[in-house]
């Protein structure tokens, strides 16, 4: 088991590293930040002197050991653009996204659950047709679309939430539900198949032969067996919702990680743009490795494995 | 599989929408706010001589810190930390402070402090972005008295109170003693706003500063908010959550008009053309008859009516009015005079020309096809190409594109600062346009203080600009935005706020 999470770790590591330095090279190799921070009357010593004093003038790699050591030492730069450092823009933008992304998530799996389950207990129904109809919208309605429709129902006409911008509680319910459908319209489909797929299994013929009540059959057999391969996709969909926010972000004035990527890739901000993909990266090794561990609690076989 | 109901079930839906139901009724309540101005991006730094764009952080600075001189919204140079100056010869200007200015920590402001402030403003990385010392050829700040400066320049600087203006002045004790990534979010100046809190990438809060030598500020509690989409800008002005939205569009600018607010439109100072590249492979673009038919062949105020809604006039000049040479006017739509003069220089059977656009000057992909249209119906044959912003300012700086190039230029009222984009060597002469006479005319009107001689000189660098068509002269681009009925503000002309002009509207 150690020398499982030790090679797991490792393996992350590696991950990290080769993201941190991809992104390190194609920022550099894209643009000359220099340009844009400027002003386009600053002479050639000027621009020189400021290249110099953002440490630009000096090769690539020599460029990225620093980034290396510092990173190791929790320092991770600063903006070009914003003279801050980017561990600080980090820490204020981390838990809005965090924060709209559990809410998001939390509230697609739930209802994810409970419109599969309902689908399959009343199939065919009505219920399970408008689902499936909600589900096919929500896969081919554009985020911003939807936010912005939302927006003009719930805060401009009825005046019930904020227009955008966060705050409390209700600035968070707009963003979650419109970040939430898409999984919500995956996740409801792939639960209700995944159930009528167990449903149809041998073990669960055994477990109604036994005489267990339905309601034992499709919580306790069906669902849990129906959920395994569901738990790869989740951690999948919750990792998206960090990093590819930023289209609800920038519909709702969400002062998330994603709006902060997309915006300091545009403006060459190479250090914050950096620190951003690291974070998401990390989040992105850490849900693969909190599904490995999940499958392990649920999955008695993938313990036997080891 | 039966199709038995299953209560849980419906109890667990009917306890979700009873507790959606109630978090729904308890929002919608809005306690007294702040008034808000949303702009599309964030402040860059709170450091006074970092400022590198018009609004937000100019708009910000403007706010927290004072210039010796301030720039009314027509150009005038109005006293503010100066009560007045005077020019003791031609390379000395003198500077009698006001001796009732206090810092918001309480200290006083002095000589010390001009001298101090200008003095940083001339080291990196400070100098990259100000530009008082380069474009004045400012030498030397003295100090006379506590009370009285005085600035010596290499050259007859006509320009010193225009650069002034965004000179601003920060206690020395303060900007001595603490370093660069403090200041840069611990600003300390004597303006009429004070901070309050900057969460960066989300909104900037100010307070007015009660003991402001120009007296409060009507406004007390102001909030610059980050609000990038354009419809999230719009409904918080229908719902009353913002007061100033700024950067709408000509097709937006009418939903402002609702319950809770108005669109206002101004006649911008910026000037919207399409450069044309010197260093072209084209070799066209060099002939100033293909130049001028450019200018014929594109029909200026039929886009003005269609695309902006009448909200511009076409460029009278490259220079702002009330400076601007009364003999020159519109090229206007001509386009069988446009195919003449391209049959004179060779070209009646046209040419390639590559025509570059970004994001950033508004309307620029409608524009750009619009006048690649219009030069296509004369027999150029255009290449549209639509750059990433960072690319395009490379070729700005680098003066590499290679045909036209949809830009804006200078949202200012000052002849000198104006003209001085054409002159060779200047570090932002997109185009690479290179004429000695018209150096001569610019250097010489830009060191003379005779005002009578020095409009002759201006004038004339204008009329060589216009008639030899150095551009392809579009319009002032206008500037939208929407105004919330709790306020009264006008919108000045280089889209920086001054929102201590503000006033409450009355209901």
């Amino acid at each position: 088991m150690n020398a499982a999470a030790i090679s797991r770790l490792s393996r992350a590591l590696l991950v990290l590293l080769a993201v941190s330095f991809l992104t390190f090279i194609i920022g550099h190799e894209s643009g000359d930040p220099v340009m844009l921070l400027a002003r386009g009357d600053a002479t050639a010593v000027q621009k020189q002197d400021l290249r110099h004093s953002l440490g630009l003038d000096r090769p690539v790699m020599a460029q990225y050991g620093t980034y290396l050591r510092n990173a190791l030492h929790g320092d991770l730069g600063e903006s070009y653009r914003q003279h801050l450092p980017v561990t600080r823009l980090i820490a204020l933008r981390l838990p809005a996204s965090l924060g709209l992304a559990t809410t998001a998530f939390v509230l697609a799996m739930s209802l994810a659950l409970l419109s599969g389950l309902l689908c399959v207990i009343y199939r065919h129904s009505m219920l399970d047709k408008a689902v499936a109809g909600l589900a096919v919208l929500s896969q081919v309605v554009p985020g911003f679309w939807l936010g912005l429709i939302l927006v003009l129902i719930f805060a401009v006409h009825l005046g019930l939430l904020p227009v955008s911008g966060a705050g409390d509680f209700e600035h968070l319910i707009l963003p979650a539900i419109t970040l939430a459908l898409p999984t919500f319209g995956r996740m409801s489909r792939m639960i209700r198949a995944g159930i009528l797929d167990a449903l149809n299994s041998d073990y669960i013929r055994t477990a109604r032969a036994k005489g267990l009540p339905e309601r034992d059959v499709l919580l306790h057999h069906a669902l849990k067996n129906a959920l395994l391969p569901l738990i790869t996709q989740a951690g999948l969909e919750l990792g998206d919702m960090v990093g590819n926010a930023f289209i609800i972000e920038i519909v709702f004035a969400w002062p998330g990680i994603g709006r902060m990527t997309v915006e300091s890739i545009q403006q060459r901000d190479f250090l914050v743009a950096q620190g951003c993909v690291l974070i998401i990266g990390t989040g992105f090794v850490l849900i693969n490795l909190a599904v490995d561990l999940v499958y392990a609690a649920i999955d008695p076989r993938v313990r036997a494995r080891r | 599989m039966s199709r038995r109901p299953l209560t849980p079930f419906r109890n667990g839906v009917a306890v979700f929408a009873g507790v959606s139901a109630l978090l729904l009724v308890g929002c919608g309540q809005k306690a007294t706010q702040p008034i808000v101005v949303a702009s599309v991006s964030d402040v860059s730094s709170l450091d006074p001589h970092l400022l590198d764009v018009n609004h937000p952080t100019g708009s910000v600075i403007w706010s927290l810190f004072d210039s010796l001189v301030r720039r009314g919204p027509d150009g005038a140079d109005l006293p503010r930390l100066a009560s007045s100056w005077e020019r003791v010869d031609d390379l000395t200007w003198r500077f009698h402070l006001r001796a009732d200015v206090k810092f918001q920590d309480g200290s006083p402001f002095t000589a010390d402090d001009v001298k101090f402030s200008f003095d940083r403003m001339n080291i990196s990385p400070f100098n990259s972005e100000q530009q008082l010392w380069q474009q004045t050829t400012l030498k030397q700040v003295t100090i006379i008295d506590p009370h009285t400066v005085e600035l010596k320049t290499d050259k007859p600087a006509t320009t010193m109170l225009y650069w002034l203006e965004e000179a601003f002045v920060a206690p020395k004790a303060y900007y001595s003693t603490h370093d660069e990534a403090w200041l840069n979010t611990h600003p300390m100046g004597s303006g009429p706003y004070k901070l309050v809190e900057w969460v960066p990438g989300d909104h900037l809060t100010l307070s007015a500063n009660p003991t402001y030598f120009g007296g409060e500020p009507p406004l007390h509690d102001v909030e610059f908010k980050v609000v990038p989409d354009l419809n999230a800008r719009l409904n918080g002005l229908a719902t009353g959550d913002i007061d100033l939205a700024l950067n709408l569009t000509p097709d937006t600018v009418t939903q402002a008009n609702t319950a809770h607010s108005r669109g206002s439109t101004v006649l911008g100072l910026r000037k919207l053309h399409f450069g044309i590249a010197q260093h072209s492979t084209q070799a066209a673009l060099r002939d100033p008859r293909v130049r001028r038919a450019l200018n014929y062949a594109v029909d200026v105020p039929t886009m003005i009516r269609t695309l902006l809604h009448g909200a511009t006039v076409p460029l009278p000049s490259v220079v702002n009015p009330p400076n601007n040479n009364p003999a020159l006017k519109p090229y206007g739509y001509h386009p069988d005079l446009a195919r003449q003069l391209l049959a004179q220089a060779g070209y009646s059977q046209g040419f390639d020309l590559d025509v570059d656009f970004t994001p950033m000057w508004g309307q620029d992909k409608d524009i750009a096809e619009t006048v690649a249209g219009y030069l296509n119906a004369v027999g150029i044959r255009t290449h549209l190409h639509a750059d990433e912003w960072s690319d395009f300012k490379n070729h700005l700086a680098n003066q590499s594109f290679n045909g036209i190039f949809y830009a804006g230029w200078a949202a200012l009222i000052n002849p000198a600062v104006e003209l001085v984009i054409f002159t060779c060597n200047q570090e932002d002469n997109a185009s690479g346009y290179c004429d000695a006479k018209y150096d001569d005319l610019v250097h010489a009107a830009n060191t003379n203080f005779d005002p009578v001689s020095r409009k002759a000189q201006i004038e004339g660098a204008e009329a060589m600009v216009w008639n030899d068509a150095y551009w392809i002269f579009l319009w002032r681009d206008p500037e939208y935005a929407g105004i919330s009925n709790r306020i009264s503000y006008t919108l000045r002309g280089d889209d920086y706020v001054e929102i201590y002009t503000a006033t409450p509207r009355q209901p």
